[in-house]
């Protein structure tokens, strides 16, 4: 096993750069060109109990899940009321909450949100949630970007 | 001065005193390590993270091996450890050498890459962030060790093999100490596999035992490896025959090991046991498996003229244990193809999968059922040549085939049936040896019982998962009604209380569960842990004769509580026919000294 | 030729158990169905072992869909569109190479084993 170390160790090398390149990378994510589901226009707005009117939100929109349990979902609050207060509409959608706590939660927040829907699961479900916050944006009835967790400045730089 | 001198020389004329020096102290870190968690010294920043100071002595020392660091010191205090008792029976310094040599591969892994004596500033709370309550548990303190145990006890195989293959020395006392060893380190691994088992069982609440979790597959693979090892042992020193395959098998057993422990260190696999990464890690812990595979392959080149001269009958113990080995490596190899097949899927396909128990229920049973059947024939054939010929096979399957079709009819189950299927000619052959074999035979009731045990296991395992019974169950507050389980069988709630312990706040439910004739109670309850505020759920079970009654608390508001009721058949005879695995190989290795 | 018929009949009884182990499916018991969905914000857990909003939230869903009429086999359709692969256990007849991976495993054993060993010795 002495004679001949040097064999090994070229192997060695190699794999160590290979395990290198390989531990280096990014985990990369996939762009969902996913259509909006159409669960969300059939369900009521919270505050004005009508559909959401398609022709007022225009092409590019947001959608925006939150709860008012939720506490990654205040810290991003404050990015979604710059977003609003530049023109952007806002879908939010409000993710298994109770109704006081949810209706106290905007009180004292702010409502950034053109619609509010009030969700028991199910619209989080068709679109394939898989915690809140999560945002989600649209443009031409496709799901251009989601976004995992809280929002931060650089992921909304280039819409403001 | 003199006494220094004379002490020294003492030492370092005797190979055997010198070794065991460097065992020794290579081994002591982790008994600092250990006693440093007993008096909290939260200077260490890796005892400040995973120690606590209001946690009872017990823990605090058990929390030695939580965490990455502590469980790697572990690792390379068991080879030390191992090193000295190899020591005793054989002092051959080649062998030594390659045992101290990898050991020092992991001291440097540890020293580049993962310190665990590294020293924090004094300023910070000085109780210790505390050790994942999940892993407080009075088993998780002997599970790892005993696992590790097993691990390790392979290095000795690995060591004696290549120490065979380069020497060129293929006695049949190297052999028999190969055989010794790796049914120790087998022993070990049953039991820690066992252990593991039975606290995901009674510890995670979640009801099952075995969720085909990577850390779990990874430990499966050289219990596997391990079993194919030892069988084709008996044919190296028995028949003098399938040599170099046992030696590869050992080979392979040790690297299975060590590559497991890398997989689960390195987090390149997601599972329940995840410890904190870092890429140098498992660089470092690549290199040391590229190594050892390096060293095999090599290995093999060498001698591969040596043997390839095997030669037996198609009917003889030798092609039985052969077909053993086939499957029990093409199951090793699945386990392992299915454990990293997501993350090539990942790399090449760039879509991600993940693989779990439908896969392996599939793939796994399906290579370990015709080991099952074999099983019943197999040990009863008689090596060299079999040429006594008679019915019996025929008449077993054919009451094997018919207590199938009854069991079928009954309880209309097909994997149930075909269980049945596999381990009745096995219970049949069993308990017609018996009498026969037991008195002439020594090393005959350890093998008896080991693969009587297994069939127990089967029919149990299959059992518990194909006829378990779970409903969730929602009390409002005050409602001392009973309400139904299952037919025959209702649940009451006593009381709801509420108490503090030393390290945690605990809020147990008791329950009564109702049947005709008899009342089992129970009382799962939750656990809030200071200072994480982590909440973990305690199980409650109750055993009715083979089967049990396991109760946790799913949701637990201020006016209602709801309580998660599994019925479990024939749980207690897995676990009853686990230790009988476990205890049959303990027999086997007292017998041999 | 006694070898053949050996091995015939060996493939044979592997064949016939991996046809019982194809039939392999729980679609009697939704908590079976549970197991085989992996909860996306777990380390490796099923929804059926975790207490989180996601695997509650899909555990709801689907005890409403079986509920409307949805089979099992739809929902999980509808699972695997919505989340990907990722989202089950179970993986797709797709990943042909896997699920036929014990039986090459076998036979590549047992091919290496009759080249290198000659074990089978007549005579």
């Amino acid at each position: 096993m002495k004679k001949n170390l040097f064999l090994p160790f070229i192997g060695l090398f190699i794999l160590a750069i290979c395990a290198f390149y390989y531990f280096n990378q990014a985990p990369s994510q996939k762009l969902e060109a996913k259509q909006v589901p159409a669960v969300l226009f059939e369900s009521k707005d919270f505050y004005m109990n009508e559909l959401i009117d398609t022709q007022n939100l225009g092409d590019f929109y947001i959608i925006n899940f939150f709860a008012s349990w939720c506490k990654p979902c205040l810290a991003e609050h404050p990015l979604l009321m710059e977003l609003q207060s530049k023109g952007i509409k806002i879908i939010g959608v409000n993710f298994r909450d109770d109704e006081d706590n949810f209706i106290d939660w905007i009180e004292e927040n702010g409502n950034p949100f053109e619609y509010i829907i009030r969700d028991d699961g199910s619209i989080a479900y068709e679109m394939g949630l898989i915690g809140v916050p999560e945002t989600y944006f649209i443009n031409n009835k496709i799901i251009q970007k989601k976004i995992q967790g809280p929002l931060f400045y650089e992921d909304i730089e280039t819409y403001l | 001065m003199i006494f220094y001198t004379g002490w020294s020389k003492k030492i370092f004329t005797s190979d055997r005193a010198f070794l065991n020096l460097i065992y020794v102290i290579s081994a002591s870190p982790f008994l600092v390590l250990v006693i440093g968690f007993a008096i909290s010294d939260y200077t260490v920043l890796n005892i400040f993270q995973n120690s606590y100071i209001d946690d009872p002595i017990f823990y605090k020392v058990t929390s030695a091996w939580g965490s990455h660091e502590g469980s790697i010191l572990l690792w390379i205090f068991l080879i030390n450890i191992y090193g000295i008792f190899f020591l005793k029976t054989n002092n051959n310094k080649e062998i030594h050498k390659q045992i101290i040599f990898i050991s020092s591969l992991f001291i440097l892994y540890l020293l580049i890459s993962s310190n665990p004596f590294q020293k924090i500033e004094l300023d910070t709370t000085l109780e210790g962030l505390g050790l994942n309550p999940i892993l407080q548990h009075l088993l998780f303190i002997i599970h790892p060790p005993t696992l590790f145990l097993g691990y390790i006890g392979l290095i000795i195989p690995f060591v004696l093999a290549s120490h065979i293959l380069i020497s060129k020395n293929f006695s049949e006392d190297l052999f028999n100490q190969m055989l010794f060893w790796s049914k120790l380190s087998w022993f070990f691994l049953t039991f820690g596999i066992v252990l593991g088992s039975y606290w995901a069982y009674s510890e995670l609440g979640w009801g099952g035992w075995w969720f085909w979790d990577p850390v779990e597959n990874i430990s499966l693979i050289p219990w596997l490896l391990n079993t194919a090892l030892i069988h084709s042992l008996q044919v190296s020193i028995k028949s003098n025959q399938l040599k170099l395959w046992s030696l590869n098998l050992a080979l392979y057993s040790f690297i299975a090991a060590v590559f497991g422990t890398f997989l689960v260190r390195s987090n390149l696999i997601v599972s329940v046991h995840s410890f904190a990464t870092d890429p140098l890690r498992g660089l470092f812990l690549i290199m040391i498996i590229a190594y050892l595979f390096i060293v095999t392959l090599r290995l093999n080149i060498k001698s591969v003229n040596y043997f390839n001269q095997d030669t037996f009958k198609i009917m003889s113990k030798e092609t039985f244990l052969l077909l053993n080995n086939i499957f029990f490596i093409a199951a090793a190899l699945t386990v392992l193809v299915g454990t990293i097949y997501p993350l090539f899927s990942e790399i090449i396909y760039n879509s991600s999968v993940s693989i779990g128990a439908p896969y392996y229920n599939f793939a796994f049973n399906l290579l370990m059922a015709p080991i099952i059947l074999l099983m019943a024939f197999a040990p009863q054939i008689k090596w060299g040549e079999h040429k006594r010929k008679n019915n019996q096979t025929f008449y077993i399957i054919a009451i094997s085939i018919a207590i199938t079709a009854i069991v079928f009819y009954l309880q209309e189950n097909i994997f149930f049936a075909l269980s049945v299927f596999i381990t009745i000619p096995l219970f049949i052959k069993s308990f017609l040896v018996f009498f026969k074999k037991i008195s002439k035979d020594e090393g005959f009731f350890a093998q008896w019982l080991a693969h009587l045990s297994i069939g127990l296991f089967i029919v149990a395992a299959v059992y518990t998962e194909q006829f378990d019974y779970e409903k969730n169950i929602t009390f409002e507050k005050g409602d001392s009604s009973e309400i139904v389980f299952d037919e025959g069988t209702s649940l009451l709630l006593e009381n709801i209380k509420d108490s503090d312990l030393s390290n945690h706040q605990k809020i147990s439910v008791d329950l009564i569960v109702v049947e005709k004739n008899s009342k089992y109670s129970l009382s799962p309850s939750k656990n809030i842990y200071q200072p994480s505020g982590q909440v973990t759920n305690e199980v409650s079970t109750a055993n009715r004769y083979l089967d049990q009654y396991y109760a946790t608390i799913s949701m637990i508001e201020s006016d209602k509580v709801s309580i998660n009721l599994v019925y479990k058949p024939f749980i207690n005879l897995l676990w009853i026919s686990s230790i009988l695995l476990v205890f049959s190989i303990f027999l086997s290795i007292i017998k041999r000294k | 030729m006694k070898i053949l018929k050996h091995t015939s009949n060996f493939l044979l009884v592997i064949f016939l158990l991996s046809l019982f182990s194809i039939g392999y499916s729980n679609e009697n018991k939704l908590n079976d169905y549970f197991k085989t969905i992996r909860c996306l914000v777990c380390e490796g857990q099923s929804i059926h072992e975790s207490d989180t909003e996601f695997a509650i939230n899909l555990k709801e869903q689907i005890k409403i869909k079986t509920n409307s009429g949805m089979s099992i086999k739809e929902i999980n359709q509808e699972l695997v569109e919505i989340y990907g692969e990722q989202i089950s256990f179970n993986p797709s007849k797709n990943h042909f190479l896997l699920w036929v991976m014990p039986l090459i495993l076998v036979l590549v054993i047992f091919i290496f084993i009759r080249n290198k060993l000659k074990f089978f010795y007549k005579k």
